[in-house]
């Protein structure tokens, strides 16, 4: 019976030999930074780009002579869209591998994974999409839009220009469309839209037969008030809502649709023809008229070798984040959390629709709202742009958090500073 | 706090801006017979100047205007930089050809940095709706006026109705004169018309029916005359207890619609586990490389012969049977041969299968979605009563029955089809009258697998086409065979279509997602009650 | 009693309790005690992903007594192993207290920004470590008696039960995934602090939670070995092979599935409560279907019915899982797909049947040729040389 007692032995060895295996190759003549997106499994097809661009910001800084005169070297591990997986990847790159900082996650659910691994390695993440906002973490820069820099100009934008009065508030059951959606109801009401002129649906992920619903709000719509859809609805399951919007005969003149996750890379899989006019808001569009847009779109091209490729928002944000963290290094100069973490704040970097972004006390950016109709060839035309609106991540439309407020730079040092009572509650207290 | 301040201080010094702007605009010339000065002010003007130019255009009754407009419509409209003159562009290599908008003369080409696209929006297109409905309301050409009236009938406004009212005088086709009478009713509503001819109308918009006529007829609600107030109640009453009897054919035809889906997804699975016992984890990749095989053909088409574009689902459907077809030959020669007798080992190795099928795409592709086109033939829909129903559902209901009918032939009428029960009946007897069981097994998992890839082009046109495509159908391709009863394809049919049409009937209520766990829950007890699901197999066959 | 101990203590087990317990005191120790820089030290990061494999390890071994002694292949096991997690996230969301980021004492975060006025009922008495553990226990096992009272009693078996566990962690998942229920959704529960008064991020806590997590796999592994060489587990092994014949001696087939079901549903679920605070979140990704497939794959790797091939599939399924994820992110999927088919094809008993049968047909070639040497009977041999096929 002996070999079980070596088996089990050399099982243990190689357990032990995999994860001594990371450390060993920590060479000193390079930073090295995380990119912890899902490469497989249902997130990889909105995650897999992000992973792209970053090797592409890596390989340009490079070209560019690296950070404080070294290289940059980009580890790249697949959490495979499974959250627990996330907070061990994490925790492997930062105390294995060494890295000086993470960009990644895509869902809320991978960041809250992650989040008490970067709190308590001390390391750096950033987060490059559109969240429902509600957190605010010494260790996470949050470059992706906060509720008020994304729905909330979307629905003034409609209530103006095209006079809605009655809204239709669909999204997929989980927290940022919950989160949302409770925002904008908030808010809406503030605004004196009746109750009753409020309809809310959820779907589960994945949903595919949207055909109930898209009669639904047909029914609803035929109240005799302007209606519009505000669609929080997760990326995998647009394709077949607006596929059934596009046939059931819904025109943007008649119901338009505001969406908050559907981007370029969403609409590539659509025949948008029957969509024109239908609307997104985001912070950026592929089509924002800017030379610095228009370089960072040949540099894709290229990089990716596929003429096709679109550009969307999480990828900008992955863009002014990564060069906000260049920008702060070098101006720390060590890649030191500490040091980077107060050096970051007040960081200005070019944003790609033009105009710069800096990174605020409270860890989010200040960015432009824009808001696009849908085109025929599969791109936005951008009928708004606000200028830069500051990202809130403690709403003011909610009741428990409109007293809070997050200011990371000493002496505050907090992420939910509450104004009534002037302390600092839960962390850092 | 104050920085929340400061920037609601911005945000309403940008609005005040903006006001001020559209205040300053220069005054625009009134001109009643030359529309061209209104039209070459659209250059320069907003979104809400460019509406009130737009109404000025159709009051014009121009109809030269029409090709601008509806090459605005479509953002082909666009001016000159060097001059601000108004052309329509069409794109000809890197520059325009640009159109001189009223007479359609060409006025040469322009580099297209020369050019400024003019801008629109959802109220701009509503404008032009109207606009065009209004000048096309006397074209010659029939489907043309229909297509107006259509248009008026959706953008009701007081001041189309003397427009109206003269096309209606000179229209002598019946159908359009029809449209045209319930145009004018609903213009007719909020304008300042006497009383019985509202209520005239209000009768003409309740026969119309439907849900375009509820939201007309409660728009005017709050501001109609009170004298009238007792016909509309009691119109939109009628046409809401009508509509309650077509909303439920509606859910039916939902039901059945999301059944043929899931039959479609089922099928393939019915003969590869139903009837070969293979639990098949690999089933909804075949469905993936079925809509991939769609998403090829059709790339290639669109490269080299657009012309063929309307063919190509029927050009797919051939080619995803055989590439699904081999690949399941293939898998099933190297993989699944030796694992007959242990059903469940099978459920690791195409799992396994799964895995390498969905990475490969993944890596051949790319993660993201890719697009298949509908052919115009499955595009939009077509009104019955009160219901609307879209050609791609009504197409897949009636290509999902083809398909079941088809399988159902072959299984029952062919040789292939006798000498397939027999092996799977008992394959040691079939061997020995000489059936040749390994080629026979080999067939049938190609068949199932290529019906897979053949319900993957139809599911192409409603779903994503991206490598996790076959996931999201799996469980429930496998609750449609357990819950229809194993090996009986019947039961497919029958269960596929009823779970549709519960979890359509449930939703409305409960919602998509309570409904969708009830439905599971259903099918949990339901296997209580008859283990071995709707229509078990009787006989021996039951305890192998 | 001892009896029913004693028979438990098989060689093999022996040895591998043996070595499950030296895990438990060797691997916190080396953690603790040595210096970082000694070559013998085991960073914080390789225990915690050990004391998560050894979780896994616990639900495959619970998976392996209802298949591998039962014949019952349970596709929803994972939804056992998360409600365990979700009974322990629960009591860990309720000992933040006033630390969450809006500083409520008594609701969790994700319910103060959800609007929520008080504790939903079904949340009270978490608080209490002992309800919570009791609750790690009775609520994995009731869903089990109460699916298994139904099931077994209607003769659902086969395929068909597979599926419909399966329809039940599905239905689970949906249902979780709602903010209604009151479980935080698809976020769940994450960001704990204290477990006992111990910060859960301090490695004393990870060391004891991970030596808690072998300990607990080395008692689930006596009693599952005591419940299978006892009578009860010969009865077991009847039914697995054939339920008809069982049922026909007057056995009560549907209790002794019951009564397995419902313990194997509470060993999954405290792998679930002991994996929760070492990775740090529960959410209803843990009730995937496709989870649960895994763990039976894991189970078939290392063998069914040997108890101790599932605990060593578990490990080298996930250690070969982490290893792959991070050093060939792109391809991962192939090796893992790969192994599947090669497992089934090559190996249909699993690594440590394989090894056991191996062994056994072995040994009955010796005694054959023993006997050959003395009464030269060919049948003999022709016997051992088809146990050896």
């Amino acid at each position: 019976m002996n070999f079980k007692a070596k088996l089990g032995g050399a099982l243990l060895a190689a357990v032990l030999s995999t994860t001594a295996l990371h450390g060993a190759f920590a060479a000193d003549d390079t930073i090295k930074i995380g990119v912890l997106h899902s490469l497989s499994g249902t997130m990889a097809i909105s995650e897999t780009t992000l992973k792209d661009v970053m090797l592409m910001l890596v390989d340009q800084q490079n070209k560019k002579g690296g950070v404080l005169g070294k290289k940059l070297e980009a580890v790249v591990v697949d959490p495979a869209s499974d959250w627990p997986l996330f907070a061990e990847k994490a925790r492997q790159l930062v105390s294995q591998d060494k890295v000086a900082a993470v960009f990644g996650c895509w869902t809320s659910s991978s960041r809250k994974s992650v989040l008490p691994v970067f709190e308590e390695l001390n390391s750096i993440l950033f987060y490059p999409v559109q969240y429902e906002g509600e957190e605010s973490s010494r260790n996470i820069f949050y470059t992706g839009a906060a509720p008020n820099q994304q729905a909330i100009p979307a629905v003034d934008y409609l209530a103006k220009e095209e006079g809605v009065k009655r809204w239709v508030l669909a999204g997929t059951d989980y927290v940022y469309p919950q989160t949302t959606n409770k925002i904008l109801k908030a808010y809406l009401m503030s605004k004196g839209v009746a109750e009753s002129d409020i309809m809310i649906n959820y779907t589960p992920f994945g949903h595919s037969d949207w055909q109930t619903i898209v009669s639904d709000i047909k029914k609803f719509g035929s109240a005799g008030k302007k209606t519009a859809v505000v669609s929080t609805i997760n990326g995998d399951a647009n394709v077949p809502f607006y596929k059934e919007l596009g046939n059931q005969g819904i025109k943007a003149e008649d119901i338009p649709v505001v969406a908050f996750s559907v981007g370029e890379e969403e609409l590539a899989g659509l025949d948008t023809k029957p969509l024109v006019g239908h609307l997104a808001a985001w912070n950026y569009f592929q089509s924002v008229d800017a030379d610095v847009n228009a370089e960072f779109i040949k540099e894709w091209k290229t990089f990716t070798k596929n003429e096709k490729r679109v550009t969307n928002d999480p990828m900008e944000a992955a863009y002014i984040g990564f060069n906000a963290w260049v920008k702060a290094v070098e101006a720390a100069g060590t890649t030191d959390t500490d040091k980077v973490l107060d050096s970051i704040i007040g960081v200005s970097v070019p944003n790609l629709s033009g105009g710069t972004s800096t990174v605020m006390p409270n860890h989010h950016i200040t960015k432009p709202v824009l808001i696009g109709e849908i085109q025929a060839d599969g791109q936005f035309e951008i009928v708004q742009e606000t200028p830069a609106v500051v990202g809130d991540e403690w709403s003011d439309y909610l009741p428990d958090s409109k007293n809070l407020i997050s200011d990371w730079r000493k002496p505050m040092s907090c992420g939910n500073f509450n104004v009534a009572s002037g302390k600092c509650g839960g962390k850092g207290s | 706090m104050t920085r929340k301040i400061a920037f609601r201080l911005l945000q309403s010094l940008c609005i005040l801006l903006c006001l001020t702007c559209s205040f300053s605009a220069p005054s625009l010339a009134q001109s009643g017979s030359d529309p061209k000065p209104l039209i070459d002010a659209l250059a320069k003007a907003d979104f809400s100047e460019t509406e009130v130019l737009l109404g000025k255009l159709a009051a014009t009754g121009d109809t030269r205007l029409v090709p601008a407009l509806e090459a605005f419509n479509a953002g082909d409209l666009y001016f000159r930089k060097a001059d601000s003159l108004v052309f329509i562009g069409e794109a000809a290599g890197s520059s325009y050809e640009l159109i001189d908008p009223l007479t359609g003369a060409s006025a040469g080409q322009a580099p297209k940095n020369a050019v400024t696209k003019i801008k629109i929006n959802n109220t701009l297109r509503r404008a032009i709706r109207s606009a065009l409905g209004g000048l096309t309301l006397l074209s010659p050409d029939r489907s043309v006026r229909l297509q107006a009236a259509d248009a008026l009938l959706r953008s009701p406004s007081p001041e189309n109705l003397d427009l109206v009212e003269t096309a209606l005088a000179k229209e002598s086709d019946a159908e359009v004169k029809a449209r045209m009478e319930e145009a004018r009713a609903v213009s007719l509503l909020p304008s300042d018309r006497s009383l019985d001819e509202k209520r005239a109308a209000i009768q003409t918009i309740k026969s119309l029916g439907g849900r375009n006529a509820l939201g007309i007829l409660n728009t005017v609600a709050g501001t109609i005359d009170p004298s009238l107030k007792p016909d509309l109640d009691a119109a939109v009453s009628a046409i809401q207890s009508e509509q309650q009897l077509w909303d439920m054919a509606q859910n039916v035809w939902y039901g059945l619609s999301l059944g043929s889906v899931l039959l479609l997804a089922g099928i393939g699975l019915a003969i590869t586990f139903g009837v070969m016992g293979i639990i098949n984890m690999a089933h909804g990749e075949m469905v993936m490389l079925g809509a991939y095989s769609t998403f090829v053909v059709q790339d290639v088409i669109r490269d080299h012969m657009p012309s063929l574009f309307n063919w190509s689902l029927a050009i797919a459907l051939p080619v995803a049977f055989l590439v699904t077809g081999a690949v399941g030959f293939v898998i099933e020669r190297g993989i699944i041969r030796f694992l007959y007798g242990r059903p469940l080992e099978t459920l690791l190795a195409t799992w396994g299968v799964s895995l390498i099928l969905q990475q490969t795409i993944r890596s051949i592709f790319g993660p993201t979605n890719q697009e298949v086109g509908n052919p115009s033939w499955m595009s939009g829909s077509f009104p019955v009563g009160g219901m609307t129903i879209t050609w791609n559902r009504m197409w897949i209901i009636v290509f999902s029955l083809t398909i079941f009918f088809a399988l159902l032939a072959l299984m029952k009428k062919s040789s292939y089809g006798l000498s397939m029960r027999a092996v799977t009946q008992n394959r040691r007897m079939a061997s020995s009258m000489g059936i040749k069981t390994p080629w026979v097994d080999a067939l049938t998992f190609a068949l199932g697998s290529g019906i897979a890839g053949i319900a993957g082009v139809a599911l192409s046109q409603i779903d994503n086409v991206s490598p996790n495509l076959g996931q999201s159908y799996i469980i429930d391709s496998f609750m449609v065979v357990v819950f229809g009863g194993v090996g009986n394809l019947w039961g497919t049919l029958v269960g596929a279509l009823s779970l549709g049409v519960l979890n359509k009937f449930l939703e409305p209520s409960v919602g998509a997602v309570l409904g969708k766990i009830l439905v599971l829950v259903l099918i949990i007890l339901f296997i209580q009650k008859r283990p071995r699901g709707l229509f078990a197999l009787k006989g021996r066959a039951v305890e192998a | 009693m001892s009896g029913f101990v004693f028979r438990a203590l098989e060689g093999r087990i022996v040895i591998a309790l043996a070595i499950i317990l030296g895990v438990a005191a060797v691997v916190p120790a080396l953690n603790l005690l040595t210096p970082p820089d000694s070559t013998f030290h085991i960073p914080t990061y390789a225990m915690s992903l050990m004391g998560k494999y050894l979780c896994y390890a616990l639900l495959a071994l619970a998976l392996d007594l209802v298949w591998g002694y039962c014949g019952i292949l349970s596709l929803g096991h994972g939804a056992f192993f998360a409600l365990g997690g979700y009974a322990m996230g629960m009591y860990l969301m309720r000992q933040i207290g006033p630390r969450g980021v809006y500083g409520n004492p008594v609701l969790p975060d994700f319910m103060v920004f959800l609007n929520y006025k008080e504790l939903p009922w079904f949340w009270h008495g978490f608080d209490w470590f002992a309800f919570a553990m009791l609750m790690v226990l009775v609520v994995p096992g009731l869903l089990a008696f109460i699916f298994g009272w139904f099931a077994f009693r209607s003769r659902v078996n086969g395929v068909y039960l597979s599926i419909i566990t399966q329809a039940m962690t599905y239905a689970l998942l949906l249902a979780f995934f709602r903010n209604d229920m009151g479980f935080g959704g698809n976020n769940g529960l994450t960001d704990f602090k204290d477990i006992l008064g111990f910060s859960v991020q301090a490695d004393g806590t990870r060391a004891v939670l991970f030596a808690v997590s072998a300990i607990m796999l080395a008692l689930c592994l006596l009693l599952a070995s005591a419940i299978v060489r006892s009578k009860f587990g010969k009865v077991l092994v009847g039914v697995r092979d054939a339920e008809s014949r069982v049922r026909f001696l007057g056995f009560r087939v549907e209790n002794i599935k019951l009564f397995t079901f419902v313990v194997s549903a509470m060993m999954a679920g405290i792998a679930g409560a002991l994996f929760v605070p070492q990775v740090g979140i529960i959410n209803p990704g843990e009730f995937a279907p496709a989870n649960s497939i895994e763990v039976v794959v894991w189970t078939a790797v290392g063998g069914r019915g040997t108890l101790i091939g599932p605990i060593i599939g578990a490990l080298l399924v996930n250690a070969g899982k982490s290893f792959f994820t991070g050093a060939f992110p792109e391809i991962w999927l192939f090796a893992l797909g790969g192994l599947f088919i090669a497992v089934t094809l090559f190996l249909p008993r699993g690594i440590v049947g394989a090894i056991q049968h191996g062994y056994k047909a072995r040994q009955a070639l010796k005694a054959a040729a023993e006997a050959e040497k003395g009464r030269g009977s060919a049948e003999t041999v022709a016997q051992a040389a088809q146990a050896a096929e």
